[in-house]
């Protein structure tokens, strides 16, 4: 196909460092304030960005896995937002010197008092801490590198087999997504609460980012084509695709997070609903309640039927409010262990969105500058773009 | 039984046959065209659409893409009624799960509310998909499509049965406002299709014999239905449901109560405890048959609170106010009945000490009978303090009063 | 198609140019010709089985459950293992008519039938067991909320009771679904047969049908609707099975995975099932080539991914239970995998995470001797997991001194059979009387069966 790279506006970039820069500089204002609340906010800013890098490079790997072409036009916006795990690793430095404001597991001498904590201790104990979060960063690195290697060496070759290696890559990195994902979500946000275990924890993290990637990819892929940036032939059927896992995601959510609820309520074992409990206390409540609806309900009414699936309108507005429903479930995750009496809402929790989105376009930007929007020779883009339902 | 079955499917068989081999006599309904490939019946079916008709059709053997485009059809509507039906389903179970558990059967189960919305999300959410299927399915066959209809003149004619094996046909009704016959057939030749026929009503002025609905027999089978199906309903919910199959456990073989049996000698089910055996908790009254004045040396037991009182009341109320009145006026409701019984006010009763009272409660006097078999000891006690209460209550003093 | 479809993984559907009338043909054959020796011989097999069960099922009826070797603590085993075992079975037929249809996956089409059928089939055979499983099963109609004699309301919050409605939707809905998917095929078989008694049933149960596209739009319309119902709704009675062990406080029962680990297990054992079975149909049937390697091939991917789903459910219990703290948790797995029925539990973990790993290989996926020996050990795993979830979690109480062991007595054994026997003879009944593939479906996915689109692509072609 005939492709003209188009540039991003200046104004794009611009926007991306001034909201990077102002939430840095919130952060920093926040660490000098309340070091433990900072790191609070800064771990779910941290827990977000995984949600979008990784969850972006998750898409990536799916789209080889199962031989979907609707989604070949669209694939750079995922590779491009994969780089956020580049920074990951850098991001998760800072953190490393809050772990005793975050975990009191990190604390001997409270694990030397309680006997729950010191049979955990072999698995909840900084090495291994360590060792499991590099792990993960390095999975996620490698297969960051190979494939969008792999993927951009084919817009100059278009040497078919570069898919087909590609399709072993996206198959390998499946099962490890999974369980990088798990590890990562018992280790920083499930060990918040040491006393505290659920089974599905790793699943409802897991269907959180699916619904945070999608609707990224959503946001972008609606935008550029709106700016024409994209191949004209885009049409309602890619929307509605997109559309649809947004929704099908975002219900499967709904299903994780009603049956995890459902099962604890049921069962009243003290051991676990005090959970549940703490998300209960104070203005705690209010967040529950409005996670229901903003998460689950709004959405799912919305994008239940057809013809909202294939308006851009309605799918940029659900792709942002998506995006916030999966912020505030981090928030609702992670800081009633910070302050379990009432939601803390300040200026400092104002270095999310900033941050967020700050990160988000600056990375794009820079991903975008020197790369095709477009998997130009990928073998699967036409039929990608002749997509039919 | 057997003849029956085979006439009914000979006469099946012949109504097969001479609806397929009569040649038709009616109206004409409407002309038919065949085509080969899916790309010539999206071009005829867009020329038709074009053309202006409005009453055609287009009959293929599986749903071919984007002939609703070609034949300019609105969008179905049968989504708003899944809608309708699930919500109505939801509510549904809402308001039964509320009423029955929350209202009208309140029972608790494991420390949950009576109305507890997590746990009616599963049954909720049932009913919803079951009142949407079925809703939806019906609507589409009988509202939508208007099925059942084994009669359409279309059935049984050479073109029903290419398009559903491997034609594509067009049909255009005579019932269109712009149908004219040549015209039509003129049309439909310059589609390159291919055999072009007509189709008539099988029987002519049809539509002018009276509805088959009010046939007599049409009637009767639906009354009959309707009987049996009543009959079946209440034999079901009020008999069938009630029927044990297999009743082991009331019939084993077991002595019951009062009852003959001949199993032991006596003839009784029953047997007398072994000789000297004693209840549980029984103590012997030893003071039976002794004098007043050693059994007034009887001591209440209890101590005088409000709760033995009260306790006291309770028993005198049920025990002893049927004949000696609520009050111990000797008023009860028996009156009348028996010899009336003294009250329990006068001077006599008034300076019996506790124990005479105790006496007269565990072993009865003249008329009234020994209450030492149902009236426990503590409650014959409870009841004597509350008896010197009704006796005070009705000689009360001055320093009786409050701030005397 | 320009592009070099081996890099976009759709290989054709149906193998051949197949001719409209040709499918007719072969899909109606079953249905016309006079069954083989293989066929009658097949049905001797599950007959008898099948009436081994029902003597099995008449004396538990009449001398009562005492027969089997349920006990304490053991209270539920081989009874409720079966019913979530065929349950389990019965999703594979909705997930590929429903969730596969909504994917778009084209190559549904040439099992989607066969699996519906053996999702009725399989629900009816696991209804059997709730109902005996209470012992007196004439009382069940006050499961059901009318106003009955006792003025008694059944309680909404049972998960039991959710189990009622649940698998009673499930039932109607796939029932619904397949016979809404059967009419067209009605309507073509009835244009196919002489007259004859046979005529006029299929004439009763096509409704009519005229393969009108006026009729096609709203049927599309419905059937994208009933796989949009059905797609929750096979997610939910899973689920709602889970619930029934997972809403207690018993170790090994209550843990928040159950829910999707159960669906996830439900549709590994279905596509087990009916991998097993279309294998054999394919080469009794004669339709190689419309139920292909390639359909089987997929169908061992799908097994690969819920088998490995049901791995990660299986080391997250194992790993949270220690996590936990909660010694009677952990006693529980420890006890699971090295007690006195550890061969229960290696048995599983073999034959549902160790052995579909194989599938990783294309030759694997693609060798039908191989996939049919890994099918059939999938169901075995499967049934052996229900078996290892319900008696190992009961059968060591909390308290030593209620301790206890299980062993299967012959009746268990003699209803396990039986209710293969009734699956089997259901399924062979159906594949002599109905069409096992869904004959307009196909013929939409033959080669050349849709318009070129040629206003979309310019005349690229």
């Amino acid at each position: 196909m005939e492709y003209i790279k188009k540039a991003l506006p200046d104004k794009f970039a611009k926007t991306g460092w001034i909201l990077l820069v102002l939430g840095i500089i919130i952060l920093a204002a926040a660490f000098a304030v309340d070091s433990r609340r900072a790191f609070f906010d800064y771990l779910w800013i941290y827990m977000f960005m995984i949600s979008i890098g990784v969850g972006a490079l998750a898409l990536v790997a799916l789209e080889y896995l199962v031989g979907a072409t609707w989604s070949t036009p669209f694939r750079r916006i995922d590779e491009f937002l994969a780089a956020i795990i580049m920074l990951l690793v850098l991001m998760v430095i800072p953190l490393f010197f809050g772990i005793h404001d975050l975990y009191h597991w990190s604390h001997n001498e409270i694990v030397s008092g309680d006997a729950i904590l010191q049979s955990k201790s072999p698995y909840l104990n900084m090495n291994f801490f360590t060792i499991r979060t590099i792990f993960c960063l390095v999975v996620w690195l490698f297969f960051f590198f190979m494939m969008i290697r792999n993927s951009e060496k084919q817009d100059l070759t278009g040497d078919p087999r570069l898919t087909k290696r590609n399709n072993i890559f996206g198959t390998a990195f499946a099962p490890l997504f999974v369980i990088t994902l798990t590890i990562t979500a018992i280790d920083w946000m499930m060990s918040l609460e040491p006393h505290w275990f659920s089974t599905m924890y790793g699943i409802y993290y897991f269907s959180g980012t699916m619904v945070a990637a999608f609707s990224v990819t959503t946001l972008f892929a609606v935008r550029l084509k709106e700016g024409h940036y994209l191949d004209p032939k885009i049409n309602n059927e890619h929307y509605y695709s997109l559309g649809a896992m947004m929704f099908a995601f975002n219900t499967f959510w709904g299903y994780i997070a009603f049956s995890q609820y459902l099962l604890i309520w049921y069962a009243d074992l003290p051991e676990e609903n005090f959970w549940l409990l703490m998300r209960w206390e104070g203005s705690w409540k209010f967040v529950s309640i409005a996670l229901i609806f903003i998460h689950f309900v709004i959405p799912f009414l919305v994008l239940v039927g057809r013809s909202q699936k294939t308006n851009p309108r309605i799918l940029k507005i659900m792709a942002i409010w998506l995006l916030f429903a999966h912020a505030l479930d981090l928030y609702w995750l992670i800081m009633p262990t910070y302050n379990n009496a009432g939601a803390p809402l300040g200026w400092q929790e104002l270095a999310f969105p900033f941050l967020v989105t700050g990160i988000t376009m600056v990375v794009f930007n820079l991903r975008a500058s020197k790369r095709n929007l477009v998997p130009v020779r990928d073998p699967k883009l036409e039929s990608g773009l002749n997509f039919h339902l | 039984m057997a003849i029956k079955i085979k006439e009914f499917i000979n006469r099946l068989k012949e109504y097969n046959t001479t609806w397929k081999t009569e040649p038709r006599s009616g109206q004409l309904h409407s002309i038919s065209v065949l085509f080969d490939t899916p790309d010539q019946i999206i071009e005829a079916a867009k020329a038709t659409a074009n053309a202006g008709y409005k009453k055609f059709d287009v009959f293929t053997p599986y749903p071919v893409h984007g002939m609703d485009e070609a034949m300019k059809m609105k969008e179905s509507k049968i989504g708003w009624i899944a809608l309708l039906a699930g919500i109505t389903g939801a509510i549904t179970a809402l308001l039964m799960i509320g009423w029955m558990g929350g209202i009208d059967y309140k029972n608790i189960i494991g420390g949950k509310p009576f109305f507890a919305l997590p746990g009616s999300i599963p049954i909720t959410f049932e009913l919803t998909v079951l009142f949407s299927a079925l809703v939806t399915t019906a609507a589409m066959v009988a509202l939508f499509n208007k099925l059942p209809w084994t009669s359409n003149p279309l059935h049984e004619t050479p073109f029903m049965k290419s398009v559903t094996s491997d034609k594509f046909g067009l049909v255009i009704e005579a019932a269109d406002k712009h149908f004219d016959e040549r015209n039509v057939e003129n049309f439909l030749g310059q589609l390159h299709g291919h055999s072009i026929e007509k189709v008539y009503y099988p029987i002519p002025d049809v539509g002018k014999t009276k509805t088959p609905v009010f046939d007599l027999k049409f009637m009767g089978v639906i009354a009959v239905t309707a009987i049996l199906t009543a009959i079946a309903s209440y034999a079901v919910l009020n008999k069938v449901l009630y029927t044990q199959p297999f009743n082991w456990m009331w019939e084993q073989p077991r002595l019951n109560p009062q009852a003959q049996s001949n199993f032991f000698g006596d003839g009784f089910g029953m047997r007398m405890p072994v000789e000297g055996t004693v209840a549980r908790g029984f103590i012997p009254y030893e003071y039976k048959g002794m004098p007043d004045s050693v059994i007034k040396l009887l001591a209440n037991p209890l101590a005088l609170t409000e709760e033995v009182i009260q306790r006291g009341k309770v028993k005198f109320d049920i025990f002893c106010s049927p004949c000696h009145g609520y009050y111990g006026q000797g008023d009860g409701r028996l009156k009348g009945q028996f010899p009336n019984p003294p009250t329990l006010h006068s001077e006599k009763v008034r300076n019996w000490q506790d124990g005479n009272i105790y006496n007269v409660i565990t072993n009865g006097q003249n008329v009234m009978p020994a209450y030492d078999k149902s009236v426990a000891r503590e409650d014959r006690w409870a009841i004597i303090h509350y008896i010197r209460v009704l006796q005070r209550s009705q000689n009360a003093k001055d320093t009786d009063l409050e701030g005397k | 198609m320009s592009f070099d479809s081996t890099y976009t993984k759709e290989l054709p559907l149906v193998e051949s140019k197949t001719s409209f009338s040709e499918i007719d043909n072969v899909i109606a054959a079953p249905m016309e010709s006079k069954p083989g020796k293989t066929w009658f011989l097949l049905l001797a097999l599950s007959v008898t089985m099948l009436l081994f069960g029902a003597v099995c099922l008449g004396l538990t009826f009449w001398f009562g459950i005492g027969l089997w070797g349920n006990n304490q603590p053991v209270g539920w085993a081989f009874d409720i293992t079966n019913f979530v075992f065929w349950i389990g079975i019965g999703h594979a037929g909705t997930l590929i008519s429903a969730i596969l249809f909504l994917l778009r996956q084209r190559w549904r089409t040439a099992i989607a039938r066969f699996a519906e059928a053996m999702t009725i089939f399989a629900v009816m055979t696991a209804g059997i067991f709730p109902l005996i499983h209470v012992g007196r099963p004439w009382l069940a109609g006050y499961l059901l909320p009318y106003p009955n004699q006792n003025n008694v309301w059944p309680n909404f919050y049972s998960p039991l009771m959710w189990d009622v409605f649940a698998v009673s939707t499930y039932l109607t809905v796939s029932f619904v679904f397949w016979y809404i998917g059967l009419v067209p095929d009605f309507a073509t078989l009835r244009d196919r047969t002489k007259a004859g008694i046979k005529k006029a049933l299929f004439t009763i149960l096509s409704l009519g049908w005229r393969n009108s596209n006026r009729h096609w739009q709203h049927y599309e319309r419905t059937y994208l609707i009933l796989a949009g119902l059905s797609t929750p709704l096979v997610l939910s009675v899973h689920t709602i099975v889970s619930f029934d062990f997972a809403v207690s406080v018993i170790p090994g029962w209550h843990t928040t995975i159950f829910p999707p680990y159960f669906v996830a297990g439900a549709v590994f054992s279905g596509f087990g099932m009916v991998s097993t079975v279309l294998i054999f149909v394919r080469k009794v049937f004669h339709m190689e080539h419309i139920i292909t390697v390639n359909h089987l091939e997929k169908m061992n991917k799908i097994l690969l991914a819920t088998g490995s789903i049901v791995g990660y459910a299986y080391a997250m219990e194992f790993f949270i239970a220690w996590y936990s703290g909660n010694p009677f948790e952990m006693f529980v797995f420890i006890n699971r995998a090295f007690g006195p029925y550890a061969w229960a539990y290696w048995t599983m973990i073999s034959c549902n995470v160790i052995f579909p790993q194989l599938f990783w290989f294309k030759k694997i996926r693609r060798a039908i001797p191989v996939t049919l020996v890994i099918v059939i050990l999938v169901n075995v795993g499967m049934w052996f997991e229900r078996f290892v979830i319900i008696v190992t979690s009961l059968h060591r109480d909390f308290l030593p001194s209620s301790w206890g062991m299980f062993v299967p007595t012959l009746y268990d054994t003699g209803i396990l059979i039986g209710s293969f026997g009734l699956f089997f003879t259901l399924v062979l009944l159906f594949a002599r009387t109905l069409p096992v593939i869904s004959i307009a479906e196909i013929k939409a996915v033959v080669p050349g069966a849709q318009p070129t689109h040629k206003h979309h692509t310019n005349g690229q072609h």
